[in-house]
């Protein structure tokens, strides 16, 4: 079974990796109700990350996923799924 | 009111990415000094393949114009397209932080092949990991509108906006299209083309062109209206202008550079050369009529050059035929046998080049000739020093079209 969850470092990293976006973790973590939108990043760049993540974990994440308003949002619902498979 | 003068376009601002030149002013002092960069390609993927000379640029960090985000989602011809519009805006005076008008001011760029180092690595991950593996971004990245777009949304500029796909020639198409806009109604196009040719799979596209040059000397791999002609050399990089409304321009204080007079477009098939005499020298005509420009009133050509003897044949007899008399006065240049062709990015580098040369008195050299075969008054070796008041810009893709613009110098009121 799966043991790892996201973090907001790790989102972070992925942010950076995906699209360009320059977030420090901190930031994420104070404010994860911050829209990604406002953060720069669009929503090719989330795509990019739920791929990222579907092909690290090999799991396929809900449609939802892509349509995450925001880090708080999107860290919580991947988690979900890690850790229950839905 | 039909005492209202017409509405005319200038140049107000001009960018440049080039393989002689990291700004516009870097790149008229190589293109004035007539300084050949032409070398062995040095790209990652590209050492064994039979294409061994271009004009590649250099020394070139994207980074320091443009903002990360919009580089992970773009290839290297966007890049250097959005900072070559990032120096015209800029040298315009146009937009710093964010236009007042964006709506006024459109973008339009000419594309000949889009991203393809962008497009062979996703196509690389699909056929090497699976369909997964592909980035979302090579939806956006890879299509000749990519830099159009790009350019549009960084800068917020939302007036007419579009991409001209009509070949090489194309880099004049859409500064036509530009003018034309500006006419009707636009405030301000930021208009030209950047090219990114460089990469395998973009390099191996291209040696199927019977017209490239496979020479491996940089310094005899293109040499165009001589004897030893044998094909021309790709280069990347390219330029944007800030093609404006000229009684806006004159209201917010900003130097009219040049007037852009006239544009004429034909086509006549891909590799006829020979047909291309009389496409080339329809669109000269046709752009020497829109400009209201006599044929003795062209003080300067900057020519295509394509290094191919049929092509450089058909190109002085299309002079020939056009300016009558003239042709053999008339000096005639081409400093891209200097930097290579940027295909569409070529034509709208040699408007620069126009633009710099009227305003600095000065005809370039074309670089690495020194004894032509064709009748033209072909500057060589050194800039000669002249009074320019009107420039004839001509250009011609491998797949057929031909284009001709006519500039005038921006101080010269209406005729």
């Amino acid at each position: 079974m799966i043991t790892t969850a996201l973090t907001f470092d790790e989102l972070s990293t992925l942010m950076k990796q995906a699209a360009g976006v320059t977030v420090d973790a901190r930031e994420l973590e104070k404010a994860p109700d911050a829209p990604f939108t406002t953060l720069g990043l669009d929503s090719l760049g989330l795509l990019g990350i739920v791929g990222e993540l579907e092909n690290r974990y090999g799991v396929a994440l809900p449609t939802d996923a892509e349509r995450c308003k925001t880090p708080g949002e999107f860290v919580d619902l991947v988690n979900h799924t890690l850790r229950t498979g839905v | 009111m039909s005492t209202e003068r017409p509405r005319r376009a200038v140049v107000t601002g001009i960018g440049v990415i080039a393989p002689n030149g990291l700004r516009a002013d870097a790149y008229w002092k190589s293109v004035r000094e007539g300084l050949g960069v032409l070398d062995r390609i040095t790209r990652e993927g590209c050492e064994d393949l039979p294409l061994k000379v271009a004009g590649e640029v250099r020394g070139f960090d994207p980074s320091d114009l443009i903002e990360e985000p919009f580089l992970v989602q773009t290839d290297r011809f966007s890049h250097y397209a959005m900072a070559a519009a990032q120096l015209a805006l800029d040298d315009a005076g146009l937009v710093h932080d964010g236009p007042e008008e964006p709506f006024s001011i459109g973008v339009v760029t000419a594309a000949g092949s889009g991203g393809g180092e962008f497009g062979q690595r996703e196509l690389q991950k699909l056929w090497g990991q699976g369909s997964k593996f592909v980035g979302p971004y090579q939806s956006i990245a890879w299509f000749y509108a990519a830099s159009t777009g790009q350019i549009s949304i960084r800068s917020g500029l939302k007036g007419p906006c579009g991409v001209v796909a009509s070949d090489e020639a194309g880099g004049l198409d859409a500064i036509a299209h530009a003018a034309r806009g500006v006419r009707r109604g636009t405030g301000a196009v930021l208009v030209g083309a950047a090219e990114a040719p460089l990469a395998p799979y973009s390099m191996v596209c291209q040696l199927g062109y019977p017209e490239l040059s496979t020479v491996e000397d940089p310094d005899r791999a293109y040499r165009p209206f001589t004897s030893a002609a044998c094909g021309f050399v790709p280069a990347e990089g390219g330029a944007m202008l800030v093609v404006e409304e000229e009684s806006r321009a004159r209201d917010r204080g900003a130097a009219v550079r040049a007037v852009v007079a006239g544009h004429g477009a034909t086509f006549t098939g891909a590799s006829r050369w020979e047909e291309s005499r009389e496409g080339l020298a329809r669109a000269i005509r046709v752009a020497l009529d829109e400009a209201g420009c006599a044929p003795e009133e062209v003080d300067v050509v900057f020519a295509d050059a394509l290094g191919v003897p049929e092509a450089d044949r058909a190109e002085a007899l299309a002079i020939a035929d056009a300016l009558g008399a003239h042709a053999t006065r008339v000096a005639v240049t081409a400093p891209k046998a200097g930097i290579g062709r940027a295909y569409c990015g070529a034509p709208v580098l040699d408007t620069a080049a126009a633009v710099f040369a009227m305003e600095h008195g000065v005809v370039p050299p074309t670089p690495n000739v020194f004894d032509i075969c064709h009748d033209l008054d072909l500057v060589m070796s050194r800039a000669r020093p002249a009074e320019l008041r009107t420039a004839l810009v001509l250009s011609r893709g491998l797949m057929g079209s031909n284009a001709a613009l006519v500039v005038r110098r921006g101080d010269e009121s209406a005729r």
